[in-house]
């Protein structure tokens, strides 16, 4: 290739232009943000007065405990399920295979506010599908949106519905690239297929596993819109509230930019470590 | 038409060179094939010629003209690429008339060119496809028509038969011929297949690790290569090569003696300095200047191995008693039965311990 | 013979009675959202179990638009979607191009930052930017607002580089030889190879653009200026609101996509699934 220095930069200059405005310059901005006290004009450099604050704030270790909580759970439920998924949809004995995966992939095409408004509906205390159908069955109604516990479990669900068939096509996509004759090899050797998908699938599919669990880790991390419009901003009580929330309320309800911004950089740490985490575990053995 | 010369033409990719000061002079009219084992740096000279690659060190000249900092489009070459590089969504007319049309070239010279172009190749049949619907040897005369288009002064050839079968190859072979006494154009084609190298071209310029190893037309590298490189690359089978050591030497030449064969004695007649008694050679002797017993210089006992019969010759792979391999091409009538033969050497090539040819 | 082909029957129902009941209770809320959609509110709120759809539709999405100007909202919507994915399937395949196919100063630098900050929260960038368009580019509700920001996500460059950077060579070089200029090599050569790629980046471009939530919420929050997610969330918690309306614009912000995603189902997978492969 020949160098050529003002054609590459003419094809890169409007996206370049955008992505240091839009992405770039904020990301350092908002870094330098955190260190200043917003609430006074002008605003002045005070290292020690967002992350001191954040250090001993409730509010924040509540909506990290939330945050991590969900986290922990949801993010290995999913993949797990999401793993059966892409298993299942795999399988040369499916018959009508495209009814299911509409169905599991279906949801990917479905926006937050579309879908945490049916989810409010269907999980209503006294009019809820759902509770309808545990009293149909003689289990008791259960108070979604009271009672914290089941709070968060609904805001796992819904997340795990709207996101599972998501990580399937991506893990669907990853097992369809193993080449088929290494499982017609481990069939000639009279290897199980449940033995098959531990011994060959998995450790062939890692990197991709380990992709969208991180992915799904970033994402949840940020959650915002469940449980502002499911759980009715976090409820109940904080019960529901997570970093994406706090952020929100602190940045754009009482216009603490400063502070939301040690928040968001707390989730930026969060990443990093968990980027780093991922290019540990998938690094390229010698 | 033009002539093309490199001077002293080197190619680095930051310290790592991969075309080290090439000296090469194109006549106009002349068919040039750059030969050479992959990695030798053929193609980058080629690209280079092209302007599809920077030119690290020298000067490259086309036409009389130096054209080291001309756009490729401005040197007046055209280029046939080992993958055709025909454009999928194109029809083939589009294909070949893409770069006129893009360049703002009158729509009616085009028309013109694209159907002359055509006409050569025998494609005016195909002009509605798409290169998918076409054969391995009609996507070739696409990709050859569409550089007869540019009507260029220099036509380069970027390995263009490698991704066609044997049969095909050899057509194509002679298309290719057929097309340079046609236009007369000078033409400058890459291969590693010595093949193709000897037949095709008017000089050769074998290549090896980026060094030019040897100029020359086709027979004259067969005959008289340079050194153990050339020698073993070019011909088919190629050159054997014996270790040897000098027994004697005298005005006229050496003697050889053959590892492990104290009987098999060579004596080569030298004009140059002949080396020191007992320093060590190699001898090059060809599969077809092996004779029957008695009728050469020397005598070697092989055993043979196995014999590939090719109809009027065959070839004995066999092994000296050193345990060298050797290839020796006989008639198909005089096969021997024997498990062991005396072949005789007729003619050989005598190579110094650093590979240069001793003359 | 028999023995191995009853094993798999077993098996294949074995798979399908699982499979069966996962893939109904997937489509379960789907389902319901049709359902609500065409119940009266009193319908809704009633203390039967409704699985079939009524014929209440149309007075839903009157009730809806009396709420909130949600037709208003859907064209805002639909253009922004619209700009949006033309915009950033021409921006990033052209960046996409130039980190796939020139050698140049400072190439490695900029694919060092994408790459090293494409694991970043959003969240870390919604402040400056919204300080930036609010405040200092005065620009908060409209449409600028709603489409230029965005355009910095960089998936679609890295997916376009590496699309471009599979296909050969010697076709781009072929045409440098014939003189063809850069840019028409670019427009006439290597985006109509790419169809299918970027078909697969303007489906998931258009998909985030359509259900972008949280920004539109922040930069464009007067009437009027909303997008259709962005309207609908208002109704959401309020009392005197219409259920059914909601249902009605959900189901109005859903079908459609779901219309698009059995049509193009294959590049749809293929962009989600591009991410993986990089």
């Amino acid at each position: 290739m020949r160098n050529r220095n003002a054609t590459a930069y003419r094809f890169l200059a409007p996206y370049l232009l955008i992505f240091s405005v839009f992405w770039v310059w904020p990301i350092i901005s908002s870094f330098m943000i955190s260190f200043q006290a917003t609430r006074t004009v002008p605003w002045r450099f005070a290292p020690g007065f967002n992350w001191g604050r954040l250090i001993g704030d409730p509010a924040f270790f509540n909506a990290l405990k939330n945050t991590l909580l969900i986290l922990v759970i949801q993010v290995p439920v999913m993949i797990a399920l999401a793993m059966v998924m892409a298993v299942l949809l795999n399988s040369p004995l499916l018959k009508a295979r495209g009814l299911y995966r509409f169905a599991f992939f279906a949801p990917v095409v479905v926006g937050e506010v579309a879908y945490s408004a049916v989810f409010r509906l269907m999980f209503s205390l006294d009019f809820g599908i759902v509770n309808k159908l545990l009293n149909s069955i003689g289990l008791p109604k259960i108070d979604w949106f009271s009672n914290v516990t089941p709070a968060m479990a609904l805001i796992m669900i819904a997340v795990t519905w709207r996101w599972a068939g998501y990580n399937a096509i991506i893990l669907l996509a990853g097992m369809q690239s193993i080449p088929e004759d290494v499982y017609e090899a481990a069939t000639l050797d009279r290897v199980s297929k449940l033995k098959q998908f531990f011994y060959i699938t998995v450790p062939l599919l890692k990197p991709v596993i380990v992709f969208c669990t991180v992915l799904s880790i970033i994402g949840t991390m940020q959650l915002f819109t469940e449980p502002f419009l499911i759980t009715e901003r976090g409820g109940p009580g904080g019960g529901t509230e997570t970093l994406g929330l706090l952020l929100y309320r602190q940045g754009f309800r009482s216009l603490n930019f400063g502070y939301a911004s040690a928040v968001a950089y707390t989730m930026a740490a969060l990443a990093i470590a968990i980027t780093l985490v991922q290019l540990w575990l998938t690094r390229e053995k010698q | 038409m033009a002539p093309v010369t490199l001077n002293n033409v080197a190619k680095r990719f930051g310290a790592f060179e991969v075309v080290h000061g090439a000296n090469i002079d194109i006549k106009d009219g002349e068919f040039v094939v750059f030969v050479g084992p992959s990695g030798c740096g053929k193609s980058t000279l080629l690209r280079m010629i092209a302007g599809l690659e920077d030119i690290s060190g020298g000067e490259i000249a086309i036409g009389g003209k130096v054209v080291n900092d001309v756009e490729p489009a401005d040197r007046g070459i055209a280029m046939v690429f080992q993958s055709y590089a025909l454009y999928p969504h194109m029809s083939v007319e589009q294909n070949l008339s893409f770069g006129l049309r893009m360049t703002g070239n009158p729509k009616a010279d085009t028309d013109r060119r694209v159907k002359r172009a055509a006409e050569i190749l025998r494609i005016s049949e195909l002009m509605d496809r798409r290169p998918k619907k076409l054969s391995g040897g009609q996507r070739q005369r696409v990709a050859i028509g569409r550089a007869i288009v540019r009507e260029p002064q220099v036509f380069l050839f970027d390995e263009p038969l490698s991704n066609l079968d044997a049969e095909l190859r050899v057509q194509m072979r002679v298309e290719i011929s057929r097309l340079h006494k046609e236009l007369g154009t000078t033409m400058v084609y890459v291969t590693h297949d010595q093949t193709e190298a000897m037949t095709l071209a008017d000089r050769i310029v074998v290549l090896r690790a980026g060094h030019i190893e040897q100029i020359g037309p086709p027979l004259e590298l067969y005959e008289n290569p340079d050194n153990l490189f050339v020698a073993g690359f070019v011909g088919s089978p190629k050159m054997n090569f014996i270790k040897g050591r000098i027994v004697g030497r005298d005005a006229r030449g050496v003697l050889v003696e053959l590892a492990g064969q104290e009987k098999t004695r060579i004596t080569q007649p030298l004009t140059g300095t002949a080396p020191e008694v007992g320093s060590k050679v190699i001898v090059g002797v060809r599969p077809e200047h092996f004779g029957d017993a008695g009728e050469g210089d020397a005598d070697l006992v092989v055993g043979i191995d196995v014999i590939e019969h090719l109809g009027g010759t065959s070839f004995l792979y066999a092994r000296t008693v050193h345990g060298e391999d050797v290839v020796i091409q006989r008639d198909a009538a005089k096969v021997p039965e024997t498990p062991e033969i005396t072949a005789s050497i007729r003619k050989s090539y005598l190579f110094d311990d650093k590979g240069l040819r001793l003359r | 013979m028999s023995s191995l082909s009853s094993a798999r029957l077993r098996r294949s129902i074995a798979l399908h009675l699982f499979l069966t009941p996962l893939a109904l209770i997937w489509l379960f809320p789907l389902w319901m959202m049709v359902v609500f959609s065409t119940m009266p509110d009193n319908g809704i709120f009633s203390p039967g179990i409704e699985l079939l759809p009524h014929g209440n539709f149309l007075d839903n999405f009157h009730n809806l638009q009396r709420d909130t100007d949600f037709v208003g909202a859907i064209l805002i919507s639909v253009s922004v979607a619209v700009t949006y994915t033309v915009l950033s399937v021409l921006l990033t395949s052209m960046a996409g191009w130039a980190l796939a196919r020139y050698k140049f100063f400072g190439k490695g630098v900029v694919v060092a930052i994408i790459l090293g900050t494409i694991t970043l929260p959003y969240a870390v960038v919604l402040i400056p930017q919204f300080i930036m368009v609010a405040r200092d580019f005065q620009l908060a509700n409209t449409w600028v607002a709603l489409i230029v920001p965005p355009l910095f996500n960089s998936l679609g460059v890295l997916f376009m580089r590496q699309s471009f950077s599979m296909m050969p060579d010697d076709l781009f070089d072929a045409a440098r030889v014939e003189g063809v200029k850069e840019w028409r090599i670019f427009l006439f050569v290597a985006l109509p190879l790419a169809r299918p790629m970027l078909a697969a980046l303007a489906i998931i471009l258009f998909l985030a653009s359509w259900n972008n939530y949280l920004w539109p919420l922040l930069i464009n929050s007067q009437p009027g200026s909303m997008t259709a997610p962005v309207a609908l969330g208002t109704l959401i918690g309020l009392t005197k609101v219409s259920w059914g309306g909601i249902m009605a614009g959900a189901v109005m912000l859903t079908v459609p996509m779901l219309i698009v995603f059995v049509l193009l189902q294959r590049h749809f997978i293929a962009g989600i699934a591009a991410g993986a492969v990089k």
